[in-house]
């Protein structure tokens, strides 16, 4: 009530109460006004709280009131934006500030990127174009092509950089060994899955083989997430005039283009096309390749033919070795997410892209001018893929123990096509084999937590005792469980 | 001819407790002069209780004269070993349990051919059986590595912290087998076995493994279930009708 009403109606009260002497006291209990009697009818019926009868013996009652927000206070903050949620999850941070910059910490660069010497030293990834500080440096294709993955410690150092493990100088002695062939008539195409227990830096590995990719300008195809391809989460058509059937997945294709782009745009900006696409693209006859590849990120609809066509101008005599690779291989060992018209699941091999892949893993196609394909599987997120799986015990068997090598149990479903993609793997070839990841040895061990401790995240005097105990909690030297319990779970 | 009972005590209530008090007071008459140890170093012996020797005898022997008859027996037991009649020894041994504290050894364990030396834990429901060999550190429980079956650091911790205590983490291997009872258990069962295969390798280590806690078997489990509760101690709901 307005005060001024207030004051008016306490006058009028007095003098009525002055007036009549026997009547004072009932209206001193109704504190209103005499010339108006509607707020006492308006007034809401105040109900009595606690009368409600107690609910009987055995019997539930539901509290419907109860997490029902107040209708005028509760959460009011503002929403997050459409996609921001997700693009704070995908967020990729590469540096902390809080950390310290490590002086000792030497770059790779392409010179001593394929030394053996480095076993057990950690590398920086180099962060500027040594050639012309305005072009993408190494950490930037690298972040192109997403190889960095969010589950992975980048965010708690100063810089991104690697530990050469002895599996990563295995992945460089097979560069050099492709380089080294490319002078000779057939060039070497070798490949490689990359396995091994969870946390023990697979993605990490494929990313350092990407940055060698980069350093000693090869031309890196990177598919980042395997999932990506089958989860049927982009757009698919199938390839006209295909048998059997095959589809091609346009928007990917195009973001594939421009992930090329992005990484590998010097050696496609520098290059002309020299052979007409099939079916033609309105392209100038003396375009670059980048021209081509801006072609098909612009039309989707576009995007495999210049795929195609970009795949045949790599393919010609002259042009660098080719670095396929793809994180997360049982994803695409299996049937896909995606129909077919006749609702028939697609098997992932029969998506263009993956087939691509699959050709040049498996060895029924290879890298015309040399190159390496790297799958790398994972274990925290992988489907079951018992054909995948048992070929890669098969593998590892005839690494460890020639004389012991397990059987196909008949009793399991075979996937044919996984099978025989997979075949090689089984055989005396040493182009196709697996890279075991993991198990750090504790000189390696011990290099990195130097590291760790000259950045200011391990605040202790890294020992022999010390490494040595951290090294059998983690599982005998898996890198990730060694970052977890000396970094993360500081305590 | 009068015949005499062959005791004195014939015709008391309980002759043969007054005999064996009357004869262990006079052997304690004979060698109280003998040096003696304090009775914190005395042997540790387990006398019978009341109960037995009431059986034994088959007389209503009153506790506080059976306690005084303790009394002298412990005071026997003080004599200096070195010099402890022959006498005495015989005596004490009627009224010692049949089985003496420490005197049932668990056999010792042994390093087998291999150098593996064996240790079984339990905790809770589970139990490991754990065989330690000299080595480098590594760890392996049920054919995994430590990492891929702890996925929390703390029982990581827990499983190797015989080792971890006194500093032999890098010393020894360990393969361990565990079964039942959930994460925590294992791992905690884990700890003993390592401790009792540690013990087996270096025997010194004991008072410095029974500091760490790894000696003792934690005896707690899951408490039983009541009729008329709802858990072990929860009561139903009070409701007023």
């Amino acid at each position: 009530m307005p005060p001024s009403t207030c004051l008016r109606s306490f006058a009028q009260l007095s003098l009525d109460a002055s007036a009549h002497h026997g009547i004072a006291p009932r209206l001193l209990r109704h504190p209103t006004a005499c010339f108006s009697t509607s707020a006492v009818r308006y007034a809401a019926v105040v109900k009595k709280k606690g009368l409600k009868a107690a609910p009987k013996k055995g019997e539930k009652s539901l509290n419907t009131k109860k997490g029902r927000k107040a209708p005028g206070g509760g959460d009011m903050g503002k929403r997050p934006a459409q996609g921001e949620r997700k693009a704070q999850r995908k967020r990729i941070v590469l540096s902390n500030d809080n950390a310290l910059n490590v002086s000792s910490l030497q770059d790779l660069d392409s010179d001593n990127v394929l030394r053996q010497a480095n076993e057990g030293k950690v590398m920086g990834l180099p962060q500027a174009n040594p050639v012309d500080p305005l072009k993408p440096s190494t950490v930037d294709a690298l972040r192109a092509v997403e190889a960095f993955k969010t589950s992975q410690g980048w965010s708690l150092f100063r810089r991104p950089a690697v530990l050469m493990m002895k599996e990563a100088v295995q992945l460089a002695g097979l560069f050099s060994e492709v380089e080294a062939s490319a002078a000779g008539a057939p060039k070497k195409t070798i490949r490689r899955i990359l396995c091994g227990e969870r946390m023990s830096g697979k993605s990490t590995l494929l990313l350092q083989g990407l940055a060698m990719g980069f350093l000693r300008d090869w031309f890196v195809i990177n598919l980042p997430e395997a999932q990506d391809m089958v989860n049927a989460h982009t757009d698919y058509a199938p390839l006209p005039n295909s048998q059997p059937m095959q589809y091609t997945q346009d928007t990917y294709t195009a973001n594939l283009l421009q992930q090329m782009l992005k990484s590998n745009g010097a050696f496609l900006g520098s290059t002309r096309l020299s052979t007409t696409p099939n079916p033609p693209l309105a392209l100038s006859a003396n375009a670059t390749l980048k021209e081509l590849a801006a072609l098909g990120m612009a039309n989707p609809e576009l995007s495999w033919p210049v795929f195609v066509a970009l795949w045949k101008e790599l393919s010609l005599p002259g042009r660098p070795p080719v670095l396929l690779a793809v994180d997360g291989l049982s994803h695409i060992m299996r049937h896909s997410e995606y129909m077919s018209a006749e609702v028939k699941p697609i098997h992932a091999h029969d998506l263009t892209l993956v087939r691509h892949f699959v050709d040049h893993l498996s060895g029924q196609k290879k890298l015309p001018n040399g190159g390496i394909v790297l799958g790398a599987t994972s274990q925290s997120n992988a489907p079951t893929s018992s054909a995948l799986d048992f070929c890669i015990q098969v593998a590892e068997a005839r690494q460890k123990t020639p004389d012991n090598v397990p059987q196909w149990n008949p009793y399991k479903k075979v996937d044919v096509r996984v099978m025989e993609a997979l075949k090689d793997l089984n055989s005396d070839s040493s182009d196709f084999d697996i890279i075991k990841v993991g198990g750090l040895s504790k000189e390696e061990a011990r290099s990195i937590m130097e590291y760790y401790a000259e950045s200011g995240m391990l605040r202790h005097q890294v020992n022999e005792g010390f490494v040595a105990e951290k090294w059998s909690l983690a599982g005998m030297g898996n890198i990730g469980e060694l970052e977890k319990a000396s970094v993360r779970w500081r305590l | 001819m009068r015949i005499v009972p062959a005791s004195p005590s014939y015709f008391s209530a309980k002759p043969t407790f007054t005999d064996d008090f009357l004869s262990l007071s006079a052997l304690l008459r004979k060698v109280a002069t003998l040096p003696v140890i304090p009775p914190t170093e005395a042997p540790k012996v387990a006398w019978k209780t009341i109960d037995q020797y009431r059986i034994m005898t088959n007389e209503p022997v009153k506790t506080a004269r059976y306690h005084r008859m303790l009394q002298i027996l412990r005071r026997l037991n003080c004599i200096h070993p070195s010099l402890m009649p022959d006498e005495v020894v015989q005596a004490m041994l009627r009224y010692k349990k049949p089985n003496q504290p420490g005197e049932v050894q668990p056999a010792p364990g042994v390093i087998d051919e291999l150098g593996r030396a064996k240790g079984v834990g339990r905790r809770k429901t589970s139990s490991a059986v754990a065989w330690l060999v000299e080595g480098e550190g590594e760890v392996l429980v049920n054919g995994k590595s430590l990492s891929q079956f702890f996925g929390r650091l703390h029982h990581r911790e827990s499983a190797v912290w015989a080792l971890k205590a006194t500093s032999r983490l890098d010393k020894y291997n360990v393969f361990a087998l565990v079964q039942g009872g959930g994460l925590t258990g294992q791992a905690e069962a884990m700890t003993l076995a390592v401790a009792k295969s540690l013990l087996v390798h270096e025997p010194a280590l004991k008072p410095a493994l029974r500091r760490a806690g790894t000696i003792t078997r934690d005896p707690r489990r899951v408490e039983r279930k009541k009729p008329g509760h709802v858990k072990a101690r929860k009561m139903p709901t009070w409701v007023k009708r």
